[in-house]
């Protein structure tokens, strides 16, 4: 099992750099799919299957799509070699170090007293065994009913970028072309 | 009834524009759906101020969503400050659709209107859920359904460059509103809850500081990117530029103000001002960086020739005044502040309405183009005049009771420099103002602005609204600085 | 720092490793489409560490095998409505009290009445799931990703009609020149 975490781990991490580094934008969106499938696999070593799921049908699907249909209306754009500036890796670095410095009083990976795993007590799964009839999936039970306005939120994000991509593309009445259809489709 | 509803007012407040969005959209006219939002929007205000006097009244009001009670549920809670927050954003967000229509018609294609007004209820929706949710995780969510609306309303300015200025401020929003998640998730981490007074009860103060202060950290940043804290602003004065005159003057009366109350939130409901001011020395630093955006912001303000971009700049300073009482963390300097935010939503609100009345009759908000403007628009003009004075702080109007405030907290911890260099920025202030006071008045009318007219009355009775409201709170404050008062000693009283 | 830490928090490392890349990716890049990848990304890593966080030794993914939970449904149709009342109830009042002690309380209040119900719980909390929790939020938040990247990618189209380029430099170059 340790292996392939590790072997995972690396693949990630190969991944994350080749986008970085790669100036072909159609080899990027490629890349971009893989890091979400296998980010997706890692999930699921670490237990959470239903993220998994979403991530390989949102992440390696949905939004690959959106981007090759985006590059197929826009068309490879002409990478332009510039002076590389300092700043951003500077930026960067400082954000990654702090973000370090942050782990070291953090509860170690997997230990079952973080406080995330004895807080609350019962735990989610204990109360979903007393409230919710015999439902199998905790996640579910977590979803739907107690953190059910979330899930109403989620869905509000996704009418807002549906009507916002619709405002963004749709063109006035006299010139309603091709990108108005799209926009159309694209949401639908 | 009536009890029931009374019961459900909190959650009431969020449903209804989130309801009338889709409805919106289903009714496909840009008439109908104009007046589905400004009933709701009005509908929306009535229940914030129902809600605010129930929470001075009483206590806080919380409201167990699905009947799961936190922390494994999502909790709704109104408190003082909240109410406040809560009833400025929708009373503005209610005054500025009155003033919509005919700016609307003039800077928007007909085919988007329904969406135009759709999206502006969801924007509403997701700043006044930043107020009302007492669960850090859901502040998240509606953070973003605020934040995807604005990009969206943003965009539809009439020159290509608002598009852009929509997506700059998307790729900062977003770094901004992931670095919130991350230290979201990092609290979490330490604590197990989401819940905000929750996370307030448990954060470990002595063992695990480290992971405590980085999540600070990043939710800080994160935050500061939506404040617009200089030098996080860079997105700021494109947006407001550029997008419609109704969007900015809604979006700069309301949307940074919420930020700065989620802000206060965590400073003071989950880090505790002792941890925040003690442990860590947020103060100085908080008080280094108003001080300096206050000064850089007004200055650029002075050498702007195009008015929107004028207030925008002028807005990244006013925030640096927000913060600058907030990090005094005193009662006095942090009512100061939080006043700080509804006298200035009600002045930038007041002020780029005046400038979408001159865009609509010049068709220009350049400075150059406004040239007289004040001899065939005079009333619009001295809206602008009072507006002005409201925002140097002048007395009588009500920029002059936050500074004031402020300026008494300062003295009051013998911060003497503060004060004197508060006085000075003021001083630039007056020049940006006069600029254009001079250019409305004591100039030779452009070719455009010899033949305007009036701005229509539809128009200008909001304005007047929002203008008349500032010297309303400049000399009666009860409402406003002495809820604020509350507020604040509420806030430093440990958790409510 | 011991081996025993750095065991128990390199995998926290790599993924502020993937998170910083992505980072760099929205930072350093002029082409439009690659800052949304970059952000993407970024996201993405975030996901990660939520679903880290929630993992636990010897766990496994927080679906009670569905004979149990069965049983359990059975149980508590079976067994009187008050019994599943008290469970309800200790619950709740723990929650309320917010600290320790749950067992007890639980187990005081839940002992006499539903002792066929306990059984079932303590031969359900012999599996031990990790916490669902953070998946949860990610489920959340991988949507509002989505429609943050529709939106960025629907804006890129339009900027793109206005100005013939996705480049961010010629961009400005252009609005310069104007």
């Amino acid at each position: 099992m340790n292996l392939i975490v590790f072997a995972l781990l690396a693949l990630l991490a190969i991944t994350a750099v080749a986008i970085a580094k790669l100036r072909e934008l159609w080899a990027v969106i490629m890349f971009t799919g893989i890091y979400s499938f296998l980010s997706a696999s890692w999930m699921m070593i670490l237990d959470a299957p239903d993220v998994a799921f979403t991530e390989a049908a949102v992440g390696a699907g949905i939004s690959t799509v959106l981007m090759l249909s985006t590059m197929a209306l826009t068309g490879k754009a002409e990478e332009i070699p510039r002076k590389k500036s300092l700043v951003p890796l500077f930026v960067v670095l400082v954000t990654g170090a702090t973000l370090v410095y942050g782990t070291l009083d953090m509860p170690h990976f997997g230990s079952p007293n973080a406080p995330v795993q004895v807080y609350p007590d019962p735990s989610f799964v204990e109360r979903s065994e007393a409230d919710m009839h015999g439902l199998p999936n905790v996640v579910t039970a977590l979803l739907a009913s107690y953190r059910g306005y979330d899930t109403l939120g989620e869905t509000t994000v996704v009418l807002t970028a549906g009507i916002a991509v619709l405002l963004i593309l749709r063109r006035d009445d006299e010139e309603k072309d091709e990108s108005a259809q799209l926009a159309g489709n694209k949401t639908s | 009834m009536i009890d029931a509803i009374y019961a459900h007012l909190p959650i009431l407040l969020i449903v209804l524009p989130l309801v009338a969005a889709p409805c919106c959209v289903l009714v496909g006219n840009g008439r109908a759906a104009y007046l589905l939002a400004l009933v709701v929007s009005f509908l929306t205000f009535a229940c914030s101020i129902v809600l605010l006097g129930e929470a001075l009244d009483h206590d806080v009001i919380r409201y167990e969503l699905g009947n799961w009670s936190p922390p494994y549920g999502i909790e709704y809670r109104v408190d003082i400050f909240s109410g406040f927050v809560m009833a400025f954003v929708s009373g503005i967000g209610a005054i500025v659709l009155v003033y919509a229509p005919l700016s609307v018609r003039d800077e928007i294609p007909a085919s988007k209107h329904y969406l135009f007004y759709a999206t502006y209820l969801l924007c509403m929706t997701g700043l006044l859920g930043m107020c009302v949710t007492g669960d850090l995780f859901n502040v998240f969510v509606f953070l973003e359904i605020s934040s995807l609306s604005s990009y969206a309303l943003i965009s539809l300015g009439r020159t290509r460059r608002a598009p852009l200025a929509a997506f700059q401020y998307l790729i900062l929003g977003s770094i901004g509103a992931t670095f919130i998640l991350i230290g979201i998730g990092l609290l979490y981490q330490m604590t197990g809850t989401l819940n905000m007074a929750d996370i307030a009860a448990r954060v470990p103060h002595e063992h695990g500081p480290r992971t405590v202060l980085v999540a600070f950290a990043f939710l800080t940043v994160g935050l500061c990117v939506k404040m617009a804290v200089f030098p996080l602003h860079t997105w700021l004065p494109n947006a407001y530029t550029y997008a419609p005159s109704v969007v900015t003057c809604f979006i700069a009366a309301t949307a940074t103000k919420v930020s700065v109350y989620a802000f206060v939130r965590i400073i003071f409901g989950i880090i505790t001002p002792g941890f925040a001011f003690d442990v860590l020395p947020l103060d100085t630093e908080l008080m280094l960086f108003s001080l300096v955006g206050i000064f850089i912001a007004s200055t650029a303000a002075i050498y702007q020739d195009n008015v929107k971009r004028l207030l925008a700049y002028s807005s990244v300073a006013q925030i640096g005044y927000m913060l600058l009482g907030i990090s005094m963390a005193t009662p006095t300097g942090l009512s100061g502040g939080i006043v700080h935010m509804f006298n200035h939503a009600l002045i930038k609100g007041g002020l780029f309405m005046v400038a979408g009345c001159f865009a609509l009759r010049l068709g220009s908000v350049q400075l150059s183009d406004w040239k007289g403007a004040g001899r065939t628009m005079p009333f619009t003009a001295l809206a602008w005049a009072i507006g002005g004075l409201a925002l140097i702080g002048v007395p009588l109007t009500a920029g002059f009771i936050s500074k004031w405030l402020l300026l008494t907290s300062a003295f009051e911890t013998g911060r003497w420099p503060i004060a004197v260099l508060m006085l000075l920025s003021s001083l630039l202030a007056v020049v940006y103002v006069w600029r254009v006071v001079e250019t409305l008045f004591f100039s030779e009318p452009s070719e455009a602005a010899a033949n305007a007219t009036e701005a229509p009355l539809r128009m200008l009775v909001p304005t007047y609204v929002l203008i008349g409201a500032t010297l309303l709170f400049g000399v009666w404050t009860p409402y406003s600085a002495g809820i604020a008062r509350q507020a604040a000693i509420a806030l430093l009283g440990g958790t409510p | 720092m011991t081996l025993e830490s750095i065991a128990g928090l390199y995998n926290y490392w790599v993924v502020i490793f993937l998170m910083m890349t992505g980072f760099y990716i929205v930072l350093a890049r002029k082409n439009l489409i690659k800052s949304v990848i970059g952000l993407n990304i970024f996201q993405t890593s975030v996901f990660l560490l939520y679903i880290t966080m929630g993992k636990v030794d010897h766990g496994t993914a927080p679906i009670v095998p569905p004979a149990i939970a069965a049983e359990q449904a059975h149980a508590a149709h079976g067994t009187t409505e008050a019994g599943h009342a008290a469970v309800g109830h200790a619950a709740l009042e723990h929650a309320e009290t917010a600290q320790g002690l749950a067992h007890d309380v639980a187990h005081n209040l839940a002992d006499d009445a539903i002792s066929h119900g306990s059984e079932l719980a303590h031969a359900s909390t012999e599996i031990i799931y990790s916490n669902p929790l953070p998946s949860v939020l990610m489920l959340t938040a991988i949507v509002v990703g989505i429609a943050t990247t529709a939106l960025a990618l629907a804006l890129v189209v339009r900027i793109r009609e206005d100005y013939g380029t996705v480049d961010e430099e010629r961009i400005l170059e252009l609005d310069r020149g104007e």
